[in-house]
């Protein structure tokens, strides 16, 4: 997948109102693989609506969305999973991780899916995150913080074209902010995938190419 | 990668509503099963053509001590009377007994001084009402030869009462046709013999059939033509058991001869208790249908946020559902061989009661297939809904 545009796009809860001060909603709007885009947004603007449009689970938008030219909504659910598989790393704000399973097994439930990664590189990345003495924990045990990186290994147990980040590093001090970017921006290099971050204040500290305000 | 899965998914699976829904369907289950083998193993004591309880025919007489006959009125059954029982929506067919004539003599043996010599009679019926089906029943009067099929009663009453207290040795069914038997006519001033022979036994003519042929012929020559009215007849019904036969009976003051009234209503009964016990089984079957079916949209709809965060890691619905469905392939299988168990069990009890009665029990392919249609449809069910179930997770608006 090279692009993803938007055609006018705007959430149906949004419909009505005259006129929406946004460089996304109600625009002809174009991400392109291995470029950084930072899309700012105050809450409540639509930012996580934008994300789950994307990632194909909502689909409640006026508008079109399209993957290289194809409508979104013409996709089966076949090419749904395999666009979750293998196309969009997706970061979820509230992370969707399973509190009752380790650390490790939330991971590898994504991971024996696409089989990207393995185990000793999981736990390279646990450890570089700090949080190698996580692994067994129960998820639900850990900080919000702790989660939070938990989940972005998770996003990265997949090849991808584009990686979302739904406010990655909203519960992360700033040398995890950091981290995070770091990696990140590493990982989506060795795969030339692009990446698309939101924030409400606290930015992932990477290089966009576009800073977007939903 | 499934253990994981599983380990997510089986949070809310109650152990004691499938066990409950395993116990209910498997009541359920055996007792189709059971109803249905039970009809199979035990019909042929009913439908068995040579059986005592012969049902879908009647032989009916006049009742001979009724105040009409008293009177001087006539045991025969009038065309009119035939053609009123015909014309009885349970009447299939009126067959009419035809009697002999003119004397006749029987002699069995060679004309020793051990030879037997009685009075016989003979009645003839259509063939179509024949309940053996003998090789040659047929009389050619260029080669007088004369079959007989002789009541099944006759035989046992010569075996069992009269060889056993005469010192004659027994005879067995398929001993008689060699014993050498001839017939002496004796009528309009000819006295002529001719062999005869024994084709074979009936259980639901009591009395001795000459084929049609032969008694017109013999009534032509002995007798004055055999054109009187028939005595007794043959009744084939196709409702047996059914009251309106038996009203009509009384109504008309015919008589049933033996109980075979009394049987063919106990084969209707039998037919209608096993078709109200399959009912309750099928409706106990479908009440722990819904109980599994409950349990699992309750399990799904307690499940719904794992399964709908499995769908956005990249799992099918097809994935996420194959734990949920090989838990019910599994209960539902393990339910139908346990119905199978049961009805094995059921039948090592009653088949030796059956065997005394000489019956041997029919195959249970039909009753496990049965059995295996209502698995199937259930399963299927079960599997739809979950289906329908997690691909109404896909979209999360």
């Amino acid at each position: 997948m090279n692009e993803i545009t938007l055609h006018n796009t705007l959430p149906r809860v949004f419909a009505g109102r005259d006129a929406v001060p946004s460089d996304v909603w109600q625009r002809e709007l174009r991400f392109e693989r291995g470029k950084h885009y930072l899309v700012s947004a105050e809450s409540g603007t639509g930012k996580s609506s934008l994300c789950s449009y994307i990632y194909g689970y909502r689909i409640d938008f006026d508008g079109r969305i399209d993957f290289d030219g194809r409508d979104v909504r013409s996709l089966s659910v076949k090419e749904w999973c395999q666009v979750r598989q293998r196309h969009i790393a997706y970061l979820p704000q509230d992370m969707r991780l399973f509190p009752e399973i380790t650390a490790l097994e939330n991971i590898q439930l994504k991971n024996r899916l696409t089989q990207h990664k393995s185990e000793a590189e999981i736990l390279k990345l646990f450890e570089l995150l700090g949080i190698g003495d996580k692994v067994h924990s129960p998820a639900g045990k850990l900080s919000i913080g702790q989660q939070q990186r938990v989940a972005l290994i998770r996003t990265l147990c997949q090849p991808a074209d584009f990686i979302m980040l739904d406010e990655p590093v909203s519960h992360l001090d700033d040398t995890n902010n950091q981290l995070v970017a770091r990696l990140v921006m590493e990982q989506a290099e060795q795969m030339g995938a692009g990446v698309i971050a939101t924030s409400v204040g606290n930015h992932l500290r990477f290089d966009a190419d576009a800073v977007l305000h939903l | 990668m499934n253990s994981i899965i599983w380990k997510l998914l089986r949070q809310h699976v109650s152990p004691t509503q499938l066990v409950g829904f395993a116990i209910a369907n498997l009541v359920g289950l055996t007792i189709v099963i059971l109803a249905v083998q039970f009809y199979r193993d035990v019909k042929p004591v009913f439908d068995d053509e040579e059986s005592f309880i012969s049902k879908d025919y009647l032989v009916i007489t006049r009742n001979v001590t009724s105040a009409g006959a008293m009177m001087g009125g006539t045991t025969e059954f009038t065309d009119a009377d035939i053609a009123d029982l015909e014309s009885q929506p349970w009447c299939r067919r009126v067959g009419r007994f035809a009697n002999s004539e003119f004397a006749t003599y029987a002699t069995v043996g060679l004309g020793s001084s051990r030879a037997m010599r009685t009075e016989f009679f003979f009645e003839s019926i259509p063939t179509a009402f024949i309940d053996v089906d003998p090789a040659q029943w047929d009389f050619d009067p260029a080669h007088p030869s004369v079959p007989v099929i002789v009541a099944r009663d006759y035989l046992s009453l010569y075996n069992f009462g009269f060889a056993s207290t005469q010192g004659l040795p027994r005879v067995s069914e398929n001993q008689i046709g060699a014993i050498p038997l001839s017939f002496t006519f004796m009528g309009n001033g000819l006295h002529e013999a001719m062999p005869g022979r024994i084709v074979g036994f009936s259980n639901r003519l009591n009395t001795v059939i000459v084929p049609d042929t032969f008694l017109t012929w013999a009534n032509q020559r002995y007798g004055h033509g055999g054109t009187a009215n028939p005595v007794r007849l043959i009744v084939e019904v196709n409702r047996p058991g059914d009251v309106k036969i038996e009203n009509y009976m009384k109504e008309h003051r015919y008589d049933v001869a033996g109980d075979k009234m009394t049987s063919s209503k106990a084969n209707y009964f039998l037919t209608i208790i096993i078709g109200i016990v399959i009912t309750v089984g099928i409706i106990i079957s479908a009440l722990s249908f819904l109980v599994l079916m409950l349990s699992i949209y309750l399990l799904l709809q307690k499940n719904t946020r794992r399964l709908r965060d499995l769908l956005l890691l990249g799992y099918s619905p097809s994935q996420v559902s194959s734990p949920y469905k090989r838990m019910v392939l599994l209960i539902n299988a393990a339910v139908f061989v346990l119905a199978l168990v049961g009805l094995w069990l059921a039948r090592r009890w009653y088949l030796p009661m059956l065997a005394a009665m000489g019956v041997k029990g029919s195959s249970i392919t039909i009753a496990a297939l049965v059995g295996l249609a209502i698995m199937g449809c259930i399963t299927l069910g079960n599997l739809w809904a979950i289906d329908r179930k997690v691909r109404s997770l896909w979209i999360q608006d």
